[in-house]
């Protein structure tokens, strides 16, 4: 078997994990599994950790981790739910939630180029900040706010909008993913990303401007979270700094299974958000056969190990 | 090892060929997989109970799954399908402000294409977009314990809090026999349901000209333990010189403000001295209520509650016409009647009976 062969053998194992898992389904839940109606509502609930997940994937090839997406997210969510309620137009709003975003990613990126401390630590703060700004800001209620068309972004489709296929948040799912797989294949940037993530010293000494290409990375994931943010927003119309409290470990875990690797250097967009698909659909389909909760976590659990021993055996062949 | 790998080529492709025989390597991942979602499926092939298709599927979505007061609906909702022949899916988030989960499961089942939901909302603004799709999708919605601010539910089935609040107040008076300094002992700051009892228990005593309301400004807080701190800030400044108390009646509008009280009256020796009435049961105000300590207890009826929901729904299921809101009513629990037999089904349901199956 050639190494090209095997490259892809690589790439499709996660395609082949969710066709897998989805056909288990089709196979012992109920009939609506299958139907168009739960692949729409599949794509809907993915969106949010999918979203989060692009950004992470470029923090993980990159060597690094971002503990504090789901602490971002929720002061996103608070940040639009206020600006709303103190009159701006949603779009105002919106743009607020997501500058917040990368505003929170910004400051992980100085703080960890700075300080020259590993990301764990600094990304483990600022998860407790950013989640406390949130709390603070909403004087630790949820902020309710009027509806408006951000509240259409991720909500199912009315019958006159099926033209649309699938509602808005998941075209911008798609459009953010096909931005980061060219950036990360064709620029620059997306080469040194690789770089420092596979070796930092190395980089460092072949003229890799390492802290520039960082504050940059964490910078996107936050505006990713930020985006993230705003679909969060959307599907629950209220501003909640309770939120997505353990999101980043789904968005962690959805790189993982994807092929993405902890020390850095590995992984791709089509995997992470394939990573994302597997987690959604084993949700659903426990959810609709009735199972408890227990039940998805342990088989969600399951799948994350073995993704990680795929892994460490793709690891263990190198010389 | 990283750093030996040539420039951009090792960025592409993770591995070299040096490297032991391929094929056994992919076998046993193969075999790996394999293994693992076999034993996938036979997991969840054992979960799985597929409800017969002959029956209609209705779903109870609880606030949360692991607290007492929602094992008591759920145990009322069995009771309901099981006398109604209906099947009946209880799913619902585990933590009790995870709002998003119980937007997913709400979704998820409008889209397995239940024929109708009872639910609890956390979050009366957040979950009306769901509620309002199950409205287009044709599947009736019954609110149940706490309101959502839409017009889009069948009915709303749940305990009249102010009601509740009204009949600790009577009570207080007839223990009082209508003269003496009452405290209130707060819950939260912007719990409704716990407002409307502070305010049934208030105006209830504006009827009795000879009672004295001395305090009602504190705010018990979320934990027992600042409820009991806050229950020593009330009583420190009513004690006399003497040790004795300056005060004739307590009411506490929740469990865990009632629990506090009842730990610092203990701790005060002052039990006995005051009369006391709480909200909500729990084994330990149970007990309280037993010794003497306690007078009285305003009791939900959870078990009613999601007997109430399923029945409701699948009436409407069935063309019957329901009322938009129907009433749990509370019950005043004290030691005369804590022996009764309805009464301690209502203190202590047995749930174990309609859970088990």
């Amino acid at each position: 078997m050639n190494k090209q062969l095997k490259d892809w053998m690589n790439k499709l194992m996660p395609l082949a994990a969710l066709i897998l898992v989805y056909l288990i389904f089709a196979f012992i839940a109920p009939p609506s599994f299958i139907s168009l109606k739960n692949l729409e509502l599949i794509v809907r609930q993915t969106t949010i950790v999918g979203i989060a997940s692009l950004g992470m994937t470029l923090v993980i090839i990159g060597g690094g981790i971002d503990l504090s997406v789901g602490s971002i997210v929720a002061l996103v969510t608070v940040a639009i739910a206020w600006l709303l309620m103190t009159g701006s137009s949603p779009l105002v709003a919106a743009l607020g939630g997501v500058l917040t975003g990368l505003l929170c990613g910004l400051i992980n990126g100085a703080l960890i180029t700075r300080l020259k401390l590993v990301p764990f630590i600094i990304t483990l703060g600022t998860l407790l900040v950013y989640r406390g700004c949130a709390k603070g800001l909403a004087h630790e209620q949820k902020i309710d706010a009027p509806l408006s068309w951000i509240n259409e972004l991720l909500a199912a489709l009315k019958p006159e909008q099926s033209w649309m296929l699938v509602p808005g948040g998941v075209w911008l799912l798609i459009l953010l993913a096909i931005c980061v797989t060219l950036v990360l294949r064709y620029t620059r940037f997306g080469l040194y990303t690789f770089s420092i993530g596979s070796n930092e010293q190395a980089s460092r000494l072949c003229g890799v401007p390492i802290e520039k290409v960082k504050l940059l990375i964490y910078g996107i994931s936050g505006l990713f979270a930020g985006f993230a943010g705003l679909m969060q927003f959307s599907r629950l119309t209220v501003g909640d700094p309770t939120v997505a409290s353990g999101l980043e470990l789904d968005v962690i875990a959805a790189v993982v299974i994807g092929g993405g690797s902890l020390a850095g250097g590995e992984g791709s967009v089509l995997g992470t958000i394939l990573g994302a698909l597997i987690m959604t659909v084993i949700r659903s389909g426990c959810t609709q056969m009735g199972l408890s909760n227990w039940v998805q976590e342990i088989v969600t659990g399951i799948i994350i190990v073995v993704a990680v021993v795929l892994d460490r055996m793709r690891h263990s062949q190198k010389p | 090892m990283y750093w030996n790998r040539p420039a951009r080529q090792s960025f592409k492709h993770h591995t070299t060929p040096r490297c032991s025989p391929k094929g056994e390597t992919l076998d046993f991942r193969a075999r790996l997989i394999m293994f693992l979602l076999a034993s996938l499926t036979a997991t969840l092939a054992a979960c799985n109970r597929q409800p017969s298709t002959d029956k209609e599927t209705v779903a109870l979505i609880p606030m949360g799954s692991t607290d007492e007061f929602w094992k008591s609906v759920h145990a009322g909702g069995v009771q309901a399908s099981q006398k109604l022949g209906v099947n009946i899916i209880w799913q619902g988030p585990i933590r009790r402000d995870d709002r998003t989960a119980q937007i997913d499961v709400v979704e998820s089942m409008i889209v397995r294409g239940v024929k109708g939901i009872v639910l609890a909302p956390i979050d009366n603004m957040a979950l009306r977009a769901p509620v309002e799709d199950a409205y287009r999708n044709k599947i009736p919605v019954v609110i149940i314990d706490s309101n959502l601010n839409s017009d889009k539910s069948v009915s709303f089935v749940a305990t009249d809090n102010y009601k509740g609040g009204v009949m600790a107040g009577e009570h207080m008076i007839k223990l009082l026999s209508g003269k003496g300094r009452v405290a209130m002992l707060r819950n939260v700051e912007g719990s409704a349901s716990t407002d409307n009892r502070e305010r049934g228990f208030l105006d209830a005593l504006k009827n009795a000209p000879g009672i004295k309301v001395v305090s009602s400004n504190l705010y018990a807080g979320a934990t027992t333990e600042s409820a009991y701190k806050q229950s020593e800030n009330l009583l420190a400044p009513l004690k006399t010189a003497q040790g004795e108390i300056g005060l004739d009646g307590i009411f506490c509008p929740n469990e865990s403000s009632a629990f506090g009280m009842l730990r610092a009256l203990q701790d005060g020796d002052l039990t006995g001295k005051v009369k006391f009435i709480g909200f909500d049961s729990s084994e330990k105000l149970v007990e309280g209520l037993e010794r003497g300590h306690m007078d009285a207890l305003v009791v939900q009826d959870p078990v009613r509650m999601g007997y109430l929901g399923v029945e409701k729904l699948v009436a409407h299921i069935h063309g019957k016409k329901i009322e938009k809101r129907i009433d749990v009513p509370a019950t005043l629990v004290t030691r005369e009647n804590l022996k009764e037999k309805s009464i301690k089904e209502l203190v202590a349901p047995d749930i174990k009976k309609w859970l088990a199956e």
